[in-house]
């Protein structure tokens, strides 16, 4: 009970922030609209082309836009060394670990929610009955993205250079969740049956339970390390 | 009871050696005050005790719980008043005592909130966020959480500093009424003569050694 109390104290407060400050969403959704502003222009003249790689094109928008809220998460418990107190907490560091990554999940998911009819709108995609399985997908792969991220947001964040650090070691680990999650939307957008690309729906549940597990588990020692 | 013990203590940052070979033992109802130049080693030390840095060797405890394994039990047991002030900026006063209290696994009703604020002169300010705090505000805030946390043990880093006078008055106030209900308080201070009135012991740490320090401890203990 005393966990989970943890767990819901630490989401309300990285939620509550954010509705305030505004800081991170806002820098998340300028960043991924360039980046579709620039493929968008990009492919303009081959549509055909765009059609073929666009299931890349909205994983990497997403995945360096998460990046961007990952990489705050941490860093703003910085100031007022809020962190050491975060330390302090004389509950599991797991409760803390789980806060975050529902908060962080929040964001991320809430930004490619946004995004997403940015993409239909800027590169004609017919989606409509694809919508629920699109939505599983991201939802699934933002699961792993935020688990790893979070611990990778905590082990760098008093780090000098932890800007550059997060991207480079966060992005080889989560090459896996990144090629499911690109296959299983490549499949649906292109309307292929789901059995045709299931294996990589299930295979994104499995690195989900994987990377929550380990992340939960190695949190701790870098809680206290 | 011994409430804080340090034996052959340590810690070095490269080859700087901050602390070395500090022993120490401070009792339940004690108020122990340490010195020292900038950059000694005072604050190392209270973030040893407060289990926010492993020693380079030696060991420590708070209430007898080890300090490489009992760590949990420590944390429970104390509170750290650092530097930081441990606030969220964004948050108002009220929410961030809700938030770092429920973190403790305490809940304090809406009135014992308000009787903290008030307590600490800044309970007009209690729906305003601590962005707009000045550091004074801030260190009274940090002091409200404390006394609604009542910890048995209070480390307290430097705890005049950007206060007035009024507020020194209220966090000497809160230090003795710690150390009588048996609570041990132990702090890094600059202030020999705030000290003096609330200090049973002080040491001075030099060159990374803990020493005695006589300042001429004169505690007084009627509660105002």
């Amino acid at each position: 009970m005393a966990f989970l109390k943890v767990v819901q104290w630490i989401v309300w407060k990285d939620l509550v922030t954010e509705i305030r400050s505004r800081e991170t969403i806002s820098s998340m959704v300028f960043f991924a609209l360039i980046v579709i502003l620039i493929f968008s222009f990009s492919f303009s003249m081959n549509q055909q082309a765009a059609q073929e790689v666009i299931a890349g094109i909205i994983w990497v928008a997403f995945a360096f836009t998460g990046i961007i809220g990952l990489g705050k998460s941490f860093s703003s418990e910085l100031q007022n060394d809020c962190l050491e107190s975060l330390q302090m907490v004389p509950a599991p560091k797991g409760a803390i670990f789980l806060g975050k990554v529902t908060a962080n999940f929040a964001f991320i998911f809430v930004v490619e929610i946004l995004l997403f009819p940015m993409f239909v709108i800027f590169f004609n995609l017919d989606v409509i009955e694809e919508i629920p399985i699109l939505l599983l997908i991201f939802f699934l792969a933002t699961i792993g993205l935020s688990a790893v991220g979070t611990l990778f947001s905590a082990l760098t964040v008093q780090i000098r250079a932890r800007e550059v650090m997060l991207p480079i070691l966060l992005l080889p680990l989560v090459v896996p969740v990144m090629i499911a999650a690109v296959e299983a939307t490549k499949g649906a957008l292109h309307g292929d049956p789901f059995s045709l690309y299931r294996q990589w729906v299930e295979l994104l549940s499995i690195f989900d339970v994987v990377f929550t597990v380990v992340s939960f588990w190695l949190f701790e020692f870098v809680m206290d390390s | 009871m011994t409430a804080i013990s340090a034996t052959h203590l340590s810690k070095s940052f490269g080859h700087y050696h901050v602390l070395q070979n500090i022993s120490i033992e401070i009792a339940q109802g004690e108020c122990f005050a340490l010195f020292g130049p900038n950059g000694s080693g005072k604050t190392t030390l209270l973030k040893i005790f407060a289990t926010l840095q492993r020693p380079t060797s030696g060991h420590m405890a708070i209430l007898g719980h080890d300090g490489s394994q009992g760590k949990e039990e420590i944390r429970a047991s104390l509170m750290f008043l650092a530097h930081g002030s441990h606030l969220y900026e964004d948050l108002n006063a009220i929410e961030n005592l809700q938030f770092a209290l429920s973190l403790r696994g305490l809940s304090p009703s809406d009135h014992e909130i308000k009787v903290a604020l008030d307590r600490v002169a800044i309970g007009a300010f209690s729906e305003m966020k601590v962005r707009n705090f000045s550091a004074g505000m801030k260190k009274r805030l940090a002091l409200a959480k404390a006394t609604l946390a009542q910890p048995q043990v209070l480390l307290l880093d430097e705890p005049f500093s950007a206060l007035d006078t009024a507020g020194m008055e209220i966090m000497q106030n809160y230090i003795r009424e710690v150390v009588h209900r048996q609570g041990t308080v132990l702090m890094s201070t600059h202030d020999s003569d705030k000290t003096r009135a609330i200090a049973h012991r002080a040491g001075i740490i030099r060159k990374g050694h803990l020493e005695p320090y006589d300042i001429g401890t004169s505690p007084d203990y009627g509660l105002s």
